[in-house]
């Protein structure tokens, strides 16, 4: 164990914790102790719910400014976003209030003209036999509209709806294709994945199902309301006055319930995310025993969601019984008020009818309303972590330069990850062009990072690369793929079709036979001939499978086409699978050749092979030369190629 | 009352508890009745049948009152406001009050204990499949696709849950139903009749739209859900897109399915809109014929203003828990179908049989294995060469007892694709294929296995034994998510001099000081943002804080740089001295540490010595220094 290893480690004792029983998330405050008279438990029960409640308020908090990950959008940013959206059908929108508020007061007939036969019916009027026929064709006739209109307004806000959230994952989707270079190479996928999958449903649930209820159920609301007051300014009282009721306890409720329901979306996905592990690694927890640990993990995970459960729970016990109050007894007190009402002539026996059943028509649609509004609130806050993306300052800023030549420098290159901390300490860096260089040295030495300066993708704390003379950070991204490219052990095969899978970096110029050239110079020509739809045949999950040898052919041949006159190859060998190999190597060195090259190698007989080797060790290049002049130099590189070669 | 998450004690694994107080576990594990799904669905339910029968109980007391409102309605009307009379007034209306309030109250307690039973069912499925998880171990993946096991832990068993809730829910509304029809009928025979006849019949007419309705949406989640698999898609090759261009591509073919998606949507609205509309018109002509046939009731003086509105009343109610009955029948049947998957997983048994006389592994015993004539001495570095690298991996999985990744997985669901008949053949023959399966694991795990230790065979030693004493970390081992420590130190039985041994033998201080906080550094779900060498450096330094009697590494560095390898290779001796490792790889860093290297061709170990004897031969030169040969001769000159 040498001197340096221990000095790294110097935080181990401070950090190493002693085995310890339950676990941070679940503090002993949440749980019931079942002691003490019904006063006390319920006391404890309150304070369970205020325990709770901090705790939902404290990660929702955190999910709002994530310390790692990408930002998240302001509550104004989200509303232009959607006047925006709105604003570019301003007609639809219209038929849409239109229809809805038609649907609505054509439903509020019908109690009406309940009312009336009533009246007619209990004074005896002679003539009501005789009309009664064409009173309850009229009904009928109402109802037959009101279907109509309603049909009509359903669908047109269902489209609306739809419309809007095509419009709003599209946009979203280019602003994740607009992302900074340097962000994507540096932020794991993880966030963004979640914004991609899971909020843009959240936010498709509040365009389709909670936008065009709210409207439906609003216009009802209103209108029934409206109806009511005209039937009898003195029955509304009670409704009106139960409106405030039923306000306060939407306002308490709301306020809480996003808090509460983000926070129990995130205890599900911590309880998703061991359990993923466990079940796709079963082998290795098999290996290690951990089969015991792992149920743990997850038995308290699952412990989490229920405890975010529970104050979602009492949170909508207590809005129930609000609301209930606030929506069931208006009738009771509405039936009070009509016995005065009838006894003074205010009011008929009709009248009373008709207002008892508009207030009971009421309550499924204010039901409706706030449970809309709910869903509104988290598709609002899904927005503003998918608006969050476009927010991400850009890292390049253009310089009207055109770089002459293909001459790469680098000069005095620091650069930190975090602050204090430099990974490379003034590194230079003159790159011949049409060389091989290879860069070795221990993991954690910069080489990496160094890879990524001459790439373009991070630009250096100090001193600048140049490429034919101009900063590499000063070139918009389009110019800089022509240029250089980073090569890294990933050969992701996108959905689409081979095609598309390889114009990539000239996608608005390369014409097919391009494409061949390119799969030609892989190698790979025969086997995409072979395929059923050829060029146009579709890849990528769910579609033809590609064996590893073909998925990195089809890396290869983006690279073709692109046809940079640097290639930085970043654990290359990895790219190339051992199994193979052997397939790979005419169709690696197609591409390499002609082209200058830095390859940071994990295998020395890479390093052998090329023209320069630079050995970098903490952040800095402590060998530079060819193969034979490194051994004559007998430092650091030719001991390791004497214990690989001996 | 704890009723969720319940402690499950099941498949060999303990129920756990959080919290303060140690509650009392179930000490005799739960067997799920596995005969068929409804006996698995009756067997979830009934396993928090308490709660089960209060919330049916409180879902009694929420609809029947519910449905006897329009009643005290009908009377105060008539006998109150009607009569004019403020004291029946106040009686009737005071009696409708109380009436709402037992109907509140029930549905607020039904709530609690409906959210709690479906918690119970949902939760208990998650942890029987994460149990059955773990029993199975590493022959769950070679047998069922993974992603399928989680679908039933998250999905399947919220379906579960959900039937559940919906159940009791059915049962107190067929109640209601009977209580108002008891009513109906005595107000008015007539009329009664009309609203019990025609209230079935609107829900049953509603039924044939909902098939165009339920295809039209399926047609649309299948889109969507392609839509989604392009973001994802997008995100996971965004390095690519950014790096390299296509963004315009991409960009246009995800808007392209975001359109079809819209249409598609489109087309389900007019359904969903035409189902929606056709409730309200079944309703509206209810309401009609009520006000036709009452009215004429009302004149001929059969019937009061009061009672007439009463009818109104129950018509719009009995709406509601016909639908809850029809919802259940529905949610049953894709129920059914989800317990099929849920027992397709837990009704697979691991296949091993524990031995009749168990022996303990002998301590310091000569490794054997019979197949391939592979051996490896007491306390020693053994590395494998073989050209082809899935025959080393092979051999360490009989090494550490583990059945081979031949056959393909079964899956657990029948392609939604299939209806009816065609649904249940496929079934059949995924059951089939999957009792198959088992009975070829089953006789691939009995009898004698081939490999010894010290002479006594694997299969003699009871496995617990086997993995305790023998671990292999294979090329696939994973990283799980969590702190710094705890992927090092998984059992939590190390020092933490034993950890830092372990994490400086692999080279991995870098790592340690890459993740801020130190031990406490949390390390993100299947190591990401740690690039490929990393992972596998902490992979290794895991494996090396275990201390296992036998280590079995394959490729260990296969993603570490050469001047971090020879570092490993140098420190990794020291570290494991006399104990016994064995380890896969080409790399010539390595093969110069071992004690013994063993050459491997097809299968077969054919020689053994150490790595410069092995040198001399041309079959084992060319697989440790592939391309390098034609140099070697140079270089070998100059280095004399």
């Amino acid at each position: 164990m040498s001197e340096l290893s221990v000095d790294l480690l110097a935080s181990s004792a401070q950090t190493w914790a002693a085995p310890r029983e339950g676990r941070a998330d679940l503090p002993d405050e949440l749980f019931a102790t079942h002691s003490g008279g019904p006063i006390r438990r319920l006391m404890d029960l309150r304070s369970r719910y205020l325990v709770r409640q901090r705790r939902a308020e404290e990660w929702f908090r955190a999910s709002r400014a994530p310390d790692r990950g990408l930002p998240v959008a302001s509550n104004a940013e989200v509303w232009r976003f959607l006047r925006q959206l709105v604003g570019r059908r301003p007609w639809m929108l219209v038929a849409m209030l239109v229809v809805n508020a038609g649907a609505a007061v054509v439903g509020v007939l019908l109690p009406g003209l309940l009312g009336r036969i009533i009246d007619r019916a209990a004074v005896g009027d002679p003539s009501l036999p005789r009309e009664l026929g064409w009173l309850v064709l009229l009904a009928a006739g109402i109802i037959v509209i009101q279907v109509a209109l309603q049909f009509a307004a359903r669908a047109i806000t269902a489209i609306f709806g739809n419309e809007l959230l095509a419009r709003a994952r599209e946009s979203i989707v280019r602003s994740v294709l607009r992302l900074p270079l340097s962000r994507v190479e540096s932020a794991s996928s993880g966030d963004l994945v979640t914004r991609v999958t899971r909020d843009v449903s959240v936010m498709g649930e509040a365009a389709q199902w909670a936008l065009p209820q709210m409207m439906i159920s609003g216009a009802v609301v209103t209108i029934t309301l409206t109806a009511l007051v005209v039937t009898s300014p003195l029955l509304a009282l009670p409704n009106l006055l139960a409106l405030v009721l039923f306000a306060a306890v939407a306002v308490w409720y709301l306020r809480r319930s996003l808090p509460g329901y983000i926070t129990e979306g995130g205890a599900y996905s911590s309880l998703n995310t061991p359990l993923t592990e466990s079940v796709d690694a079963a082998r290795t927890v098999e290996a290690l025993g951990l089969q015991r640990r792992r149920t743990r993990i997850t038995d308290g995970d699952a412990e989490v969601c229920g405890q975010a459960e529970r104050y979602t729970m009492t949170l909508r016990n207590l809005l129930f019984t609000g609301t209930d109050t606030a929506l069931k007894t208006p009738l009771v007190i509405l039936l009070a008020l009509g016995v005065f009402g009838v006894r003074n002539d205010w009011v008929t026996l009709g009248q009373v009818a008709t207002a008892a059943l508009y207030s009971q028509q009421l309550v499924g649609p204010m039901d409706l309303m706030l449970h809309t509004i709910d869903r509104m609130q988290s598709g609002m806050a899904s927005t503003a972590r998918l608006l969050g993306i476009a927010t991400v300052p850009h890292d390049r800023s253009a310089v009207p330069e055109k770089p002459v030549g293909q001459h790469m420098v680098g000069s005095d290159l620091r650069f930190a990850y975090r602050e204090g901390h430099d990974v490379l300490h003034g590194v230079d860096l003159d790159l011949r062009p049409g060389e091989r260089l290879a860069i070795v040295g221990p993991s954690g030495s910069g080489k990496s990072t160094l890879g990524r300066l001459l790439a373009g993708i991070n630009g250096p704390r100090t001193g600048a690369v140049t490429v034919g003379g101009v900063n590499v950070m000063g070139l918009p991204l389009d110019d800089l793929r022509t240029q250089v490219a980073l090569v890294t052990q990933e050969h992701h095969v996108f959905v689409g079709s081979i095609r598309d899978n390889i114009i990539l970096a000239r996608e608005d110029t390369a014409d097919d036979a391009q494409v061949w050239t390119a799969l030609e110079a892989v190698e790979a020509s025969d086997w995409v001939r072979a395929l059923p739809d050829g060029l146009d045949t579709l890849v990528g999950s769910g579609n033809t499978k590609l064996t590893p040898a073909q998925a990195q052919q089809v890396a290869l041949a983006r690279l073709v086409i692109a046809d940079p006159h640097t290639l930085v190859l970043d654990e290359a060998t990895s790219l190339i699978d051992p199994r193979t190999a052997r397939h790979l190597e005419g169709s690696m060195s197609a591409l390499l050749t002609g082209r200058t090259v830095v390859a940071i190698a994990h295998r020395l007989h890479t390093a052998h092979d090329a023209d320069r080797i630079a050995v970098v060790i903490d952040g800095q290049i402590a060998e530079l030369g060819s193969h034979d002049e490194l051994m004559a130099l007998g430092g650091e590189y030719a001991a390791l190629w004497r214990a690989w070669t001996s | 009352m704890k009723t969720f998450p319940p402690r499950v004690f099941a498949f060999g694994l303990p129920a756990t508890h959080e919290g303060p107080r140690p509650l009392p576990l179930p000490t005799t594990p739960e067997t799920p009745d596995l005969r068929g799904p409804a006996h698995f669905l009756w067997w979830l339910l009934m396993q928090c049948r308490g709660i089960f029968w209060l919330t049916t109980v409180l879902a009694v007391f929420w609809y029947v009152p519910a449905g006897l409102s329009p009643w005290f309605l009908g009377r105060t009307l008539d006998a109150g406001v009607g009569a004019h009379d403020v004291g029946q007034t106040l009686l009737w209306a005071g009696l409708l009050l109380v009436n709402l309030t037992i109907s509140s109250l029930a549905g607020t307690l039904m709530h609690t204990t409906g959210v709690a039973q479906w918690l119970n069912v949902y939760f208990r499925g998650i942890l029987l499949v994460n149990r059955k998880a773990m029993q199975l171990g590493h022959n769950l993946p070679r047998r069922t696709p993974t992603g399928e096991v989680l679908s039933v832990a998250m999905s399947d068993s919220d379906i579960f849950g959900a039937v559940g809730e919906v159940m009791t829910r059915a049962i107190a509304s067929a109640l209601a139903v009977l209580v108002v029809a008891v009513v109906v009928l005595q107000e008015s025979t007539r009329l009664g009749l009309v609203v019990l006849v025609a209230a079935p019949l609107m829900v049953m007419l509603s039924w044939p739209l909902l098939r165009p309705l339920s295809e039209a949406r399926m047609r649309q989640r299948t889109l969507s859900s392609t839509l989604t698999g392009m973001a994802t898609d997008i995100v996971a090759g965004l390095r690519i897109l950014r790096g390299i261009g296509g963004e315009r591509t991409f960009g246009d073919n995800y808007a392209r399915q975001s359109q079809d998606v819209r249409h598609a949507s489109n087309r389900a609205a007019p359904w969903q809109a035409g189902v929606d509309a056709l409730a309200s018109l079944m309703s509206g002509g209810l309401m009609v014929m009520v006000t036709w046939l009452g009215t004429r009731e009302v004149l001929a003086g059969q019937l009061t203003p009061g009672q007439l509105v009463s009818f109104f009343g129950f018509a719009v109610f009995l709406v509601s828990p016909i639908q809850t009955i029809f919802m259940f029948l529905n949610r049953w049947n894709q129920a059914r179908v989800s317990a099929e998957k849920a027992i397709g997983l837990l009704g697979q048994s691991p296949p091993w049989t524990e031995p009749t006389n168990p022996v303990d592994l002998p301590v310091g015993g000569e490794i054997v294995d019979e197949k391939s004539g592979f051996r490896a001495r007491p306390g020693e570095l053994t590395v494998i060469v073989s050209g082809r690298p899935d025959d080393s991996a092979r051999l360490a999985d009989r090494l550490g007892r583990y059945l081979p990744e031949e056959d393909e997985t079964v899956a657990l669901a029948a392609d939604s694709d299939l209806r009816g008949r065609a649904a249940r053949k496929e079934r059949a023959r995924l059951r089939e294929l999957r009792r198959e399966q088992m009975a070829r694991d089953r006789e691939r795990a009995s009898g004698r296995w081939g490999v010894t230790v010290g002479g006594v065979d694997l299969s003699e030693v009871p496995l617990e034994q086997v993995r305790e004493r023998i671990v292999v970390s294979d090329a696939q081992a994973a990283v799980f998510a969590g702190s710094l420590q705890s992927l090092v130190d998984p059992l939590g039985r190390a020092s933490r001099e034993q950890a830092e041994a372990a994490l400086v033998t692999a080279s991995a201080e870098d790592v340690y000081d890459a993740v801020p906080g130190g031990w406490a550094g949390v390390i993100d779900e299947k190591g990401r943002g740690l690039s490929g060498g990393q992972r596998q450096r902490l992979v290794l330094a895991r494996a090396l804080t275990l201390d296992p009697e036998v280590l079995v590494l394959v490729e260990p560095t296969s993603a570490v740089d050469a001047h971090t390898e020879a570092r490993i290779a140098e420190r990794l001796p020291g570290h494991r001295e006399g104990r016994t490792t064995v380890l896969t790889t080409v790399s010539p860093l390595w093969l110069r540490r071992a004690d013994r290297v063993v050459l491997m061709t097809d299968g077969q170990c054919i020689a053994t010595g150490t790595h410069e004897e092995l040198f001399e031969r041309s079959d084992y030169r060319r697989i440790v220094a592939r391309g390098l040969e034609e140099d070697m001769d140079k270089e070998e000159a100059a280095d004399e």
